[in-house]
């Protein structure tokens, strides 16, 4: 026992001595998330002993992360708030932003479901639970179950904020703790609707047009109407880090906004910048 | 007469039948992962770093990191543990002392895993400063554990028949060589048994490295214990619920339940293992 | 020399005697801690640190309730005359809404004109409503704060809408958790009780030594699996089983948490009834069978009677593995935050609660402090349970 336990230690601290250090850390959006991790993974590989750490957590928890210095880079998919620009500011902490892509918000059914557009008064209507049933809405006898992200996401409130006019979701909706999480459930339940970025689409979903002139145009949710803004709901993912620590992680965000790195973007499902 | 065998036997089958579900469902979750599990692993599944949005290549820095923390929660949770479990059992009389100290250890083995999740953010990430790290999540874990290091020790100090003890102190010997001479030699196969079916429960836990240590991508190995780490349960987490392809992140997910089943496995049968050879050894000594 | 040993023997027994403590220390540093974090949300205000509900001087309303602010936030009340004020038309504004009215250059570049702009605009729009930061006010404000009521306790337990991040007012109530936690704790027990119960009595009464000894690494397997691997079956096949089952629009529901959590709690319950019905002495086994009683007449009359207090034993810490499970549910219940009227419809529990949302709730604000303050409520049903099982053990040791 005593010789197992010692060859474990001293392979471990073999293991310790080999590791290569953390250069910098990547917080925040779960939307990003696997943008930056692919980015990171990219980079990573092309500049031997660089070293990321991409973790999430929400928009909020990489700002207040910045604000307390435990990470380098916060990933946010929301520009800073108000009140959050003032606390930066009362720090006395220089901060600079960086869009690194554009996310467009698809809202997706099961493929079985007949209804393929809405327009944006009528997913206002689904998500804050004043329209209920499908038929109200020109598909079958069937009830509607709504899926969210978690209260806290950046997702949560951009939906919130640009769908549903700032009205609360009705309580009755399930809260998906991750984005793929909708996506599987989604697929899996006949009445669900849900939304997720761009990113996340699969062909186990299906995508709904949205009309936000009252259903006079309805635009497909895909890259090239995200790129040329006719899709609606799309919305700017940003980079925030502080002036002082711009030195340290400049080569990585030039990579990120270099051709190859737009590249990935689009890749991943993401929109590029231009 | 005949009625009374009659309702006995019925009831005998369908208890057995009930026992061969609950096994069945045992082997159906373990089947589930097995199954799917094993067409994913191969050298390059446990040697290599995540790959391609965690699609492809390994999951390495899990395996180590999940490896850190169960060894940084046993160099912590193991010496207090065993020799609490000595003191209540061997120096303490029974007295109001004796059952606050056991009420106390109950009631720790009691919170759920949660709460410790909290209480580790609270006290050793936030409080203490030591940050997301490898030594947060560990001492977080090492407290979890502890009571169930303690009650084993005790267990197994209590199967030590008295007259060993009685014997050993006609002799002279004082309490603390009697403890290290006799007791400890004899109730040793099942305290080491119960150390390490422990190991077992703390590489599965989630809740409790969430807010302490975990990462979600971090494809290099930790080079101190102020690190973050990834680790197999929350790993395995997130494959289930994130990623942008879930189609394809979904084999991934299934090997590394398969590896993390397995550890769990693998150290079962090991304790079992020793707690057979070194049964044997006592008993021939 | 021997006063040496004496000396070595002081020392190991008080180091001894440290660790033992330590167990009693981290209890009691888990309820400070909790409560430091989470007491903090009591009698505060619902809104943010520095933030205030202020309304043009000219506007006759004084004070509003939180369902009032929620009510006209979310744009159900449209008017003031609906909350006691003049006939004139509600117009929202929070302070990230300056720049639909004023540009940036005009708010200067660390933000140093926002005061006064914030002046010109309730004095422009006397019939606005604002939520926003103390400190960007200006001295001489043409406006008053909004009166705000704290939230107590009763608010916190018995309310029936968690909306933790909705502005201008959150709400914090857990009520439906509480019914969710209970809800699932007690299908799973539904679920295990008789499973667990009858497995016992089979390996204890039934089974041959060989079945047994076979059985037994079994189940401590199965107490072994990690929960997260519990919740990944239960993702991938309870959830879609109970759908097709029962026909549901969703699969996420209650039962699903409950047989995942029922599986989870079955070795506790089989592990620790199976000891009680053991301790049955054997000579009142024999007497029963001497007295011509069948087996299953003794087992009925007389072993499950005799190991009474350790089956009531089991159940309860079976529930106490049960009400304290995180990631298993946090995959398979929904998380809705509505009260669960049924066993076939989504439900939210306190840990799958606290899970979620801890990683993106800012250190130290009010939603923070909420989930501590669940913690809390998550402790306190563990200590019921804990203190449950001492008060049955020490019933059934007088007796």
């Amino acid at each position: 026992m005593k010789k197992v336990l010692l060859i474990s230690l001293i392979a471990l601290s073999i293991s310790f001595v080999q590791a290569q250090k953390v250069n910098f850390k990547v917080k925040g959006s779960d939307t990003v998330l696997p943008l930056t991790q692919k980015e990171a993974e990219v980079y990573m590989k092309k500049n031997a002993g660089s070293s990321i750490m991409v973790t999430g957590g929400g928009s909020g928890v990489g700002i207040s992360a910045l604000l307390s210095g435990t990470t380098d880079i916060a990933q946010s998919s929301r520009s800073l708030k108000l009140d959050e620009k003032m606390k930066l500011n009362d720090a006395g902490k220089a901060f600079k932003e960086t869009i690194i892509a554009y996310d467009a918000l698809a809202v997706i059914v099961n493929p079985a479901n007949k209804v393929s557009k809405l327009t944006r008064e009528q997913l206002e209507g689904i998500y804050t639970g004043k329209i209920t049933n499908w038929k109200q809405v020109g598909g079958d006898d069937m009830k509607i179950v709504v899926y969210s992200r978690e209260t806290s996401s950046g997702t949560y409130e951009f939906f919130k904020e640009h769908v549903l006019n700032k009205k609360n979701y009705a309580s009755s909706a399930l809260l998906m703790p991750a984005t793929g999480a909708i996506v599987q459930s989604v697929s899996q339940t006949k009445g669900a609707i849900g939304y997720v970025g761009l990113a996340y689409i699969e062909k186990s979903v299906k995508t709904i047009d949205v009309s936000y002139d009252k259903g006079k145009t309805y635009v497909t949710p895909n890259v090239e109407n995200a790129k040329s803004k006719k899709y609606p709901i799309t919305r700017p993912l940003y980079y925030y880090y502080l002036a002082t620590t711009e030195k340290l992680i400049s080569p990585y965000i030039k990579f990120v906004l270099s051709a190859e790195g737009q590249k990935i973007v689009l890749q991943e499902g993401y929109v590029p910048l231009n | 007469m005949t009625q009374k065998r009659l309702i006995q036997k019925i009831a005998f089958i369908s208890f057995g039948l009930i026992s061969l579900m609950v096994v069945g469902l045992l082997f159906a979750i373990l089947g589930f992962i097995a199954i799917r599990g094993i067409k994913v692993i191969s050298w390059e599944f446990l040697t290599a770093m995540p790959d391609d949005g965690m699609t492809k290549g390994g999951i390495f820095p899990a395996i180590v990191g999940t490896g850190c923390l169960v060894l940084g929660s046993m160099i912590f949770a193991f010496p207090i543990g065993v020799l609490s479990g000595i003191y209540t059992h061997e120096y303490l009389k029974d007295s109001w002392f004796k059952r606050f100290i056991r009420v106390m250890t109950n009631n720790l083995s009691g919170i759920p895993s949660i709460v410790f999740g909290l209480f580790g953010m609270a006290l050793f990430v936030n409080y203490l400063e030591f940050g997301d790290s490898i030594i947060a999540g560990s001492l977080t874990l090492g407290l979890l554990t502890l009571p169930v290091v303690i009650r084993t020790t005790e267990e197994a100090l209590k199967s030590v028949d008295d007259t060993l003890r009685m014997g050993s102190y006609a002799l002279g010997a004082t309490k603390l060589q009697t403890i290290r001479r006799v007791v400890l030699p004899v109730a040793y196969p099942n305290i080491i048994t119960g150390l390490i079916l422990s190991i077992g429960r703390v590489s599965g836990e989630t809740a409790p490295i969430l807010f302490t240590v975990a990462a979600y991508f971090l494809p290099k190995l930790p080079g101190s214990i102020s690190d973050q780490v990834m680790a197999l349960p929350y790993h395995l987490y997130v494959l289930a619920t994130s990623g942008t392809n879930m189609e394809e992140s979904r084999p991934m997910a299934y090997g590394t339940a398969f590896v993390l089943i397995s550890i769990i496995l693998i150290i079962n049968t090991i304790a079992s293992l020793i707690r057979r050879r070194l049964h044997k050894k006592v008993k021939m000594n | 020399m021997k006063k040496f040993k004496k000396l070595v023997e002081y020392f190991v027994e008080a180091v001894l005697f440290s660790s033992s403590t330590i167990t009693s220390l981290t209890v009691i540093l888990i309820v400070i801690f909790l409560f430091r974090e989470g007491i903090g949300m009591f009698n505060s205000s619902p809104l943010e640190q520095n933030f205030v509900i202020v309304v043009s001087q000219k506007n006759p309303v004084q004070e509003l309730n939180a369902t009032q602010i929620k009510a006209i936030f979310n744009q159900d009340i449209v008017n003031w005359s609906a909350v006691g004020g003049a006939k004139d038309s509600i117009i929202l504004f929070t302070t990230n809404d300056i720049t639909n009215y004023y540009s940036e250059e005009e708010l200067g570049s660390s933000l140093e004109n926002l005061p006064a702009k914030l002046n010109d605009f309730i004095l422009e729009n006397p019939g606005a409503i604002m939520y926003i930061s103390s400190k960007s006010l200006p001295p001489n404000f043409a406006g008053h704060k909004l009166a705000v009521k704290k939230i107590g306790v009763a608010d916190f337990v018995f309310g029936e809408q968690w909306y933790p991040t909705s502005e201008p007012i959150p709400s914090y109530g857990i009520w439906p958790m509480i019914i969710g936690t209970l809800m699932v704790t007690l299908g799973a027990l539904l679920f295990a009780i008789p499973l667990g119960i009858a497995t016992a009595i089979f390996m204890a009464e039934v089974a041959s030594m060989r079945i047994r000894n076979l059985l037994k690494p079994i189940i401590e397997l199965l107490a072994g699996i990690p929960s997260v691997v519990f919740g990944f079956f239960g993702l991938i096949i309870i959830v879609p089983l109970v759908q097709k089952t029962f026909g549901l629009v969703v699969g996420e529901t209650v039962l699903a948490g409950s047989i995942v959590l029922g599986i989870m709690a079955l070795p506790t319950i089989i592990t620790i009834t199976e000891d009680a019905l053991r301790t049955t002495p054997q000579a009142l086994k024999e007497a029963s069978l001497a007295l011509g009683a069948t087996r299953w007449q003794t087992l009925v009359r007389v072993v499950v009677p005799y190991a009474k207090s350790g089956i009531s034993t089991a159940i309860i810490l079976g529930i106490g593995r049960a009400i304290g499970e995180t990631m298993a549910v946090l995959m398979v219940t929904g998380n809705s935050s509505n009260i669960p009227h049924s066993f076939l419809v989504p439900a939210r529990t306190i840990p799958a609660t606290i899970a979620a949302e801890l990683g993106e709730a800012p250190y130290g604000g009010l939603h923070f402090k909420a989930l501590f303050a669940l913690g809390i409520v998550l402790f306190i049903f563990t200590i019921i349970v804990n203190s449950s099982v001492e008060f049955i053990k020490n019933r059934s040791r007088r007796a």
